[in-house]
C-alpha cells in the first residue's frame, strides 16, 4: 500500500472509491477542482502490488482523502477542509484512514498556512468519530442539523494544527527531518470511513468551474 | 448596410446582453425583440436573441437565427461571435475557431473574442494557434504575470522547453522587489520553472535552482521529492541517502522513497542483508508502519522469508486485519512463497496462539486470531493460483462460525461461491452479507454487482437505490448517471448483452462513451482556472493525462463489449429490422415489443412533464441545472440496437481503443473482427499482425489467421490488385506451402493439454471441413476430460456447442455438471 499525493491520471479510480464506499457522490468535474486548485492536498492509498492484466492498468486506489483550502473562510481564518475521506472495506484496520490524514493536514499548515482543519461527520458514524476525535485530535464544535441529504445531522469538527507548525519550526531548527508520519499516539486504528461534507455546489456536469466556486469571468463581450 | 442603433435602443441592447449574462435568457429575448421590432435587421441584436435561445436548448432555431443576423451584417465581430458560440455550444471545436478567427480578425482589440479563441486552441491540442493567441494576449497585458506564465505552458505544450523557461525568467527580471515567501503565485511559478529545466535534462542547474530561488517554497513536498531525485541523478550519493530519509521521515508509507534511498545508498539489489537492515531500521523507529515490514517479502528468499513472513503474519493476525490475504497475494508468483504462506497461517492456528491471544477480550472483540487466520485460508484457496474451492469453504464456514456477523467472511464466501459458477448462490450470499450492515455502502455495491452478475438486473438497481440521491428526478438510474457511476453502467450493460437485451446494454455501453466526452470536455474550464490560481504543474499533469483519457480501462471494457455487442448483432441479422431482438426466440420478441411499447408511453409521459417544467421560466429539473436536459428519446436502446450498420456504429467505440491500448490484444482482436466483416482487409491485417506480435500462440490469433486466409482466398478477386500484393508479402503468419488443415492440426498437436486452443483449433477445423463436425463436437466434449480444464474454458466450450445446435450439447451439459456439481452456469 502506497500513501501518496494524489495525481489527475488517479480519478476515475478515486470516484469508483467514493461511489463504492459513501453515499455523497460527486462527478469528475470536482475531483479536479480539487486536484488543480490545492494539488498538495489530496491523498491517495494505492494498492501496489496487483498484477498488471494489460499495459495500460491504472493503479487501483483503495482509500483516499479529498481536501481542500476554505476558500472565503467566514471567520476570515485560513483553514483547509476535508471534502471526502474513504478507504475500501478490504482494507480498513490497517491505518489508512489516519496516515492519510496527517499527510493532509501537515501540508494544509506549510503551503497554505491553515490554522485550523474542518470537517463534517455523520452522527451515527461512530468508527470515523472515533479516528478524528479519538486518534487525530479532533474537537466537535457543533451539530448540524439535517446536514446530509438523506436528513441525518453532522458533527461540525475541527483540529487546530498549532502543533504541526510547532513541529515543523522544531525541525527547522534542527534543520534535520525528525519524525512526522508517527506524530499520533498508539490507538487501536479505527479504519474508518468519513462521513464527507455535502456538497455545497450544485449538481449538474454542464456547469463551469466558476460555478463551483467562484464568480465565473465574464461570458461574452 | 448594418442598422444603427439609436441612444435608447442601444441601453436596451446593453440590457440584453447583461440578461444574457446573468442566465435570464427570457428578459434577454424580450427586450431583443423589443429592439427588433423597430430594427428587424440589427445583426447584433439578432444575433444575442440567438445566442439566449441557444442558452434555452432551442439550438436549431439559434442557428437559423445566427445565420440570419450575419446576413444581415457580415462585417459585425458580435454575429461571428456568437456564431462561434454556438458551434462551441455543440461541440464543433473546428468550426468554432473559425468564427472566432472572423470575429477577431474584424476586432483585433476584442479581449473576449481573443480569450475565447486560445481556449478553444489549448483544448484542441491546436498548439501552434495557442502559441499566437498567447503571444497577442501578451502583448496585450504584459503587465501582469498570468500572460507570461501563459505564454510559458503554451510553449512547453509546444514542445520548447527552452523557450518557455527563458519567459518564466524575462518576467521575473521585470520584478523590482523579490515577491514575499507567502506569494503563492510565484512560489508555484518557481516549481513550475524549475520542472521545466528539469524535463530539459539539466539536473545540475535544476538542483542549483531549487536550492537557490525553492529554498523557502511554499510546497515542501516537491522540494524535498525533487531534491532527492536531483541528487540520485548527480550520484551525490550522500546528500541523496540524506534527502531520502527525510522523506520516509514524512511518510513511511511511500516504496519509491525505500527504493531511492536503497539505490543512494549503493546497494547493490542482490545484497538482501543491507536491504533488510534498511527497513528494520524503519520498522523500528515506527511501530506502526506497515511498508517497512511487508516490502522485505518481495525479495527475501529461503528461511529469511520464512521468518520475516512468519513475523509479519502473525503480527497482522493478531490485529485481525481483513486485507493481509490482499497484501501478500502478489507473492504468490513464487510457487515456493506460495507454498510457506498459507503454512505459517495453519501454524499460527495450530500453535494456539490465536486462542491465547482472544483471552484478553478487548471493547467485545471475539477471537480476531483464528478467524482471521481462517479467513486467510478461505481467500488462500479460492485464489485462482492456489485454487481448491471445497477447502476455502470449509475455512470460510469455520471462520464463520466465529464470527457469525462478519460482513467480510460472508463476502468472501460469496466469492467462492462465484468461482464455483454459481452466481445464484453468490448473489444470494452477498445479499445475505449486505444486511448484516445495511448502512455501509460498501457492501451494499458489492450486493448490487453479484446480482447484476446473476442477471438479477432490476433487483440490483434497487439495491443501488438504497444509497443513491432520493431526490434525483429519473430516480437511481439517473443518478447513477450524473454521478458517473462507471462500474455499474458497465457491469448492468453486460448483464443485459448476457440476457440478450441488445438494445440496453448498448445503450450503457453508449453511456460510458458519452461518460468519456464529458471528462474531456471537462478539462475546458481549468485552461483559465488553473492560470488564475496559479496552479501550473498540476494543470500540464491534468493535460498529459486528458491526452491519454481512452486508454483507461474503463473505456477499453465498455467499449470492447459493446463491440462484442455490435459483432453479434452483425452476425444475425434482425428478423424485422425495428425491435433489436436480434437472435432472440419468440417469446422474448414478444416481451421486448411490450418493453418497447411501454418505453414509448413513458417517453410520451417524459415529454408532457418537460413541457410542463418549460412553463417556469428558467426553472428547471434541479438547483443549479441550467442545461435544459436534452429529453432521452431512445431509454432502451431499441433504436441502438436497430442499426442496420452495426460495423459502422463499432467503429465509434474501436477507433480510440486501436489509438490509445494498442498493446492491448483484446483490442487488437476486436478489431479485426470489426475490419473482416467490413471487408477492409489491409485493416484486418494490422490488426491480426500486431495481435500476433503481442501472443502469437493466443487461441484467437490462431483462428483469426486461418478465417484471414480463408477470406482472402475467397475474395481475392474483389481486391484491388496492388493492395492484394502488399496483403501477400504482409501475411507472414502461414506458410503458404502449408495447407491450411495441416497448419490446424500442428497447432492442436503443439497444444493439446491447453483446453482453449485446442477449441480453437476444432472450431477451426469444422470451418475448413464442415463434413468434420459431428467429430469436432466430440472432440469439444472430449476437452473436458482436460485435467487443467477451467469452468471458465468449459463455458465458452459449452456456447460454441449451443451456437451449433449441436447434439452433444446435453451431454456436455451432464458432463460438465459432474465436474462442476455447483455452477449453474451449465443450466
Amino acid at each position: 500500500m502506497d500513501i501518496r499525493l494524489l495525481r489527475p491520471s488517479d480519478i476515475p479510480h478515486v470516484q469508483h472509491a467514493n461511489i463504492t464506499n459513501l453515499p455523497e457522490n460527486y462527478f469528475m468535474k470536482y475531483y479536479l477542482y480539487h486536484a488543480l486548485s490545492w494539488p498538495q492536498l489530496s491523498y491517495v492509498a494505492v494498492d501496489v502490488s496487483r498484477p498488471k492484466k494489460t499495459p495500460y492498468d491504472y493503479p487501483r486506489i483503495v482509500g483516499y482523502v479529498l481536501a481542500k483550502m476554505e476558500e472565503e473562510p467566514a471567520d476570515g481564518v485560513q483553514h483547509g477542509h476535508i471534502t471526502s475521506l474513504s478507504v475500501m472495506r478490504t482494507h480498513r484496520r490497517l491505518g489508512i484512514a489516519e496516515k492519510l490524514m496527517r499527510q493532509s493536514q501537515r501540508a494544509m499548515v506549510e503551503t497554505y498556512g491553515a490554522q485550523y482543519v474542518s470537517l463534517h461527520v455523520r452522527v451515527s458514524n461512530n468508527a470515523a468519530l472515533r479516528l478524528y476525535r479519538d486518534t487525530l485530535g479532533f474537537k466537535n464544535e457543533k451539530i448540524e442539523a439535517k446536514y446530509y441529504a438523506d436528513g441525518e445531522d453532522a458533527h461540525s469538527m475541527k483540529l487546530d494544527l498549532g502543533f504541526i507548525r510547532e513541529q515543523i519550526l522544531d525541525e527547522e531548527d534542527e534543520d534535520e527531518g525528525g519524525p512526522v508520519g508517527e506524530m499520533g499516539k498508539k490507538n487501536e486504528d479505527p479504519e474508518v470511513e468519513a462521513g464527507p461534507k455535502k456538497r455545497k455546489v450544485r449538481v449538474g456536469r454542464g456547469l463551469g468551474i466558476g460555478d463551483l466556486v467562484e464568480k465565473n469571468e465574464s461570458q461574452k463581450a | 448596410m448594418p442598422v444603427v442603433l439609436s441612444g435608447k435602443e442601444q441601453s436596451l441592447f446593453r440590457t440584453v446582453v447583461r440578461n444574457y449574462e446573468d442566465k435570464q435568457y427570457k428578459k434577454g429575448i424580450k427586450a431583443a425583440e423589443q429592439i427588433l421590432k423597430k430594427n428587424p435587421k440589427h445583426g447584433d441584436t439578432l444575433a444575442m436573441k440567438a445566442l439566449c435561445m441557444n442558452s434555452q436548448g432551442k439550438t436549431e432555431e439559434a442557428f437559423a437565427l445566427a445565420k440570419v443576423a450575419l446576413t444581415c451584417d457580415m462585417k459585425s465581430h458580435v454575429c461571428w461571435h456568437v456564431y462561434g458560440l454556438l458551434w462551441r455550444a455543440v461541440k464543433n471545436f473546428e468550426e468554432a475557431i473559425k468564427a472566432y478567427k472572423f470575429a477577431l480578425r474584424l476586432e483585433p482589440e476584442s479581449v473576449q473574442i481573443q480569450r475565447d479563441l486560445a481556449l478553444l486552441q489549448v483544448q484542441m491540442r491546436d498548439y501552434q494557434g495557442y502559441l499566437v493567441s498567447r503571444r497577442a494576449m501578451l502583448a496585450a497585458r504584459s503587465t501582469i504575470r498570468q500572460s507570461w506564465t501563459a505564454l510559458a505552458v503554451a510553449q512547453h505544450l509546444s514542445g520548447d522547453l527552452a523557450q518557455a523557461e527563458g519567459v518564466l525568467t524575462s518576467y521575473e527580471e521585470t520584478l523590482k522587489n523579490p515577491p514575499s515567501k507567502t506569494d503563492f503565485e510565484n512560489s508555484e511559478a518557481v516549481m513550475y520553472k524549475n520542472s521545466l529545466i528539469a524535463e530539459q535534462g539539466d539536473y545540475q542547474r535544476a538542483l542549483e535552482h531549487l536550492e537557490s530561488a525553492g529554498k523557502h517554497n511554499l510546497d515542501r513536498l516537491a522540494v524535498f521529492e525533487l531534491r532527492a531525485t536531483y541528487l540520485t541523478k548527480l550520484d551525490r550519493t550522500e546528500e541523496a541517502t540524506k534527502a531520502y530519509r527525510a522523506l520516509i521521515d514524512r511518510n513511511s508509507e511511500y516504496k519509491t522513497y525505500y527504493d531511492g534511498l536503497i539505490k543512494a545508498m549503493g546497494v547493490a539489489p542482490t545484497d538482501h542483508k543491507a536491504m533488510i537492515a534498511v527497513y528494520d531500521e524503519y520498522a523500528e523507529k515506527y511501530p506502526r508502519c506497515d511498508a517497512a515490514r511487508r516490502l522485505p517479502l518481495d525479495f527475501l528468499e529461503g528461511d529469511d522469508f520464512k521468518a520475516a513472513a512468519d513475523k509479519y503474519i502473525n503480527r497482522m493476525l493478531d490485529k485481525g486485519v481483513p486485507s493481509t490475504f490482499a497484501n501478500l497475494k502478489h507473492l504468490y508468483s513464487s510457487d515456493f512463497k506460495k507454498e510457506v504462506l498459507p503454512s505459517l497461517v495453519q501454524q499460527y492456528i495450530d500453535s494456539g496462539k490465536s486462542e491465547k491471544s482472544e483471552e484478553p477480550k478487548r471493547n467485545g472483540d471475539t477471537s480476531k486470531g483464528a478467524s482471521a487466520a481462517f479467513y486467510f485460508l478461505a481467500q488462500h484457496y479460492n485464489y485462482y493460483l492456489s485454487r481448491d474451492l471445497d477447502k476455502a469453504m470449509d475455512f470460510i464456514d469455520k471462520a464463520i462460525e466465529l464470527e457469525p456477523k462478519s460482513v467480510d467472511f460472508h463476502m468472501t464466501k460469496a466469492r467462492i461461491w462465484k468461482h464455483y459458477g454459481n452466481t445464484q448462490k453468490a448473489s444470494e450470499i452477498m445479499e445475505l452479507a449486505r444486511t448484516l450492515d445495511t448502512r455501509d455502502r460498501h457492501i451494499n455495491t458489492k450486493a448490487a454487482k453479484y446480482q447484476l452478475r446473476n442477471n438479477e438486473s432490476e433487483a440490483a438497481l434497487k439495491t443501488m437505490g438504497m444509497f443513491t440521491r432520493a431526490e434525483t428526478v429519473g430516480g437511481p438510474l439517473a443518478d447513477l448517471h450524473d454521478m458517473q457511476c462507471v462500474w455499474f453502467l458497465t457491469e448492468d450493460g453486460q448483464s443485459y448483452a448476457r440476457q440478450g437485451k441488445t438494445g440496453l446494454a448498448l445503450k450503457r455501453f453508449t453511456s460510458i462513451f458519452n461518460i468519456f466526452d464529458v471528462w474531456q470536455e471537462d478539462q475546458f474550464d481549468f485552461h483559465s482556472f488553473s492560470l488564475r490560481k496559479g496552479q501550473i504543474r498540476a494543470y500540464v499533469d491534468m493535460i498529459r493525462w486528458e491526452d491519454q483519457l481512452r486508454e483507461h480501462p474503463f473505456y477499453s471494457r465498455a467499449a470492447l463489449s459493446a463491440i462484442e455487442v455490435y459483432i453479434k448483432i452483425a452476425d444475425k441479422p434482425l428478423l424485422n429490422g425495428s425491435n433489436g431482438t436480434a437472435g432472440l426466440s419468440e417469446e422474448d420478441a414478444a416481451e421486448q415489443r411490450k418493453a418497447a411499447k411501454k418505453a414509448r408511453k413513458e417517453a410520451q409521459k417524459a415529454e408532457r412533464e418537460a413541457l410542463a417544467k418549460k412553463n417556469e421560466p428558467n426553472k428547471s429539473t434541479r438547483e443549479g441545472d441550467n442545461d435544459p436536459k436534452k429529453k432521452d428519446d431512445d431509454p432502451e436502446g431499441i433504436k441502438l440496437a436497430a442499426t442496420t450498420e452495426p460495423m459502422n456504429d463499432a467503429m465509434k467505440f474501436l477507433t480510440p481503443l486501436l489509438q490509445f491500448s494498442p498493446k492491448n490484444i483484446d483490442v487488437q482482436l476486436a478489431g479485426f473482427e470489426v475490419f473482416i466483416r467490413r471487408k477492409k482487409y489491409v485493416l484486418a491485417l494490422k490488426c491480426l499482425l500486431a495481435a500476433a506480435a503481442l501472443d502469437r500462440e493466443h487461441s484467437k490469433v490462431h483462428s483469426q489467421s486461418i478465417r484471414f486466409k480463408l477470406a482472402l482466398d475467397k475474395e481475392l478477386d474483389t481486391i484491388n490488385p496492388k493492395t492484394a500484393e502488399v496483403i501477400k508479402s504482409e501475411f507472414n503468419l502461414i506458410p503458404a506451402s502449408v495447407p491450411l488443415a495441416k497448419f490446424n492440426d500442428e497447432y492442436l498437436s503443439k497444444h493439446k493439454d491447453c483446453a482453449r486452443r485446442t477449441l480453437s483449433g476444432l472450431t477451426t477445423r469444422r470451418l475448413l471441413s464442415p463434413d468434420a463436425s459431428p467429430s469436432v463436437e466430440k472432440d469439444i466434449v472430449d476437452i473436458l476430460k482436460f485435467p487443467t480444464v477451467t469452468s471458465e474454458e468449459a463455458t465458452e466450450a459449452y456456447e460454441v456447442l449451443k451456437s451449433w445446435k449441436s447434439s452433444e450439447v446435453d451431454t456436455f451439459k451432464s458432463s460438465a455438471t459432474q465436474t462442476w456439481p455447483k455452477a449453474t452456469i451449465f443450466a
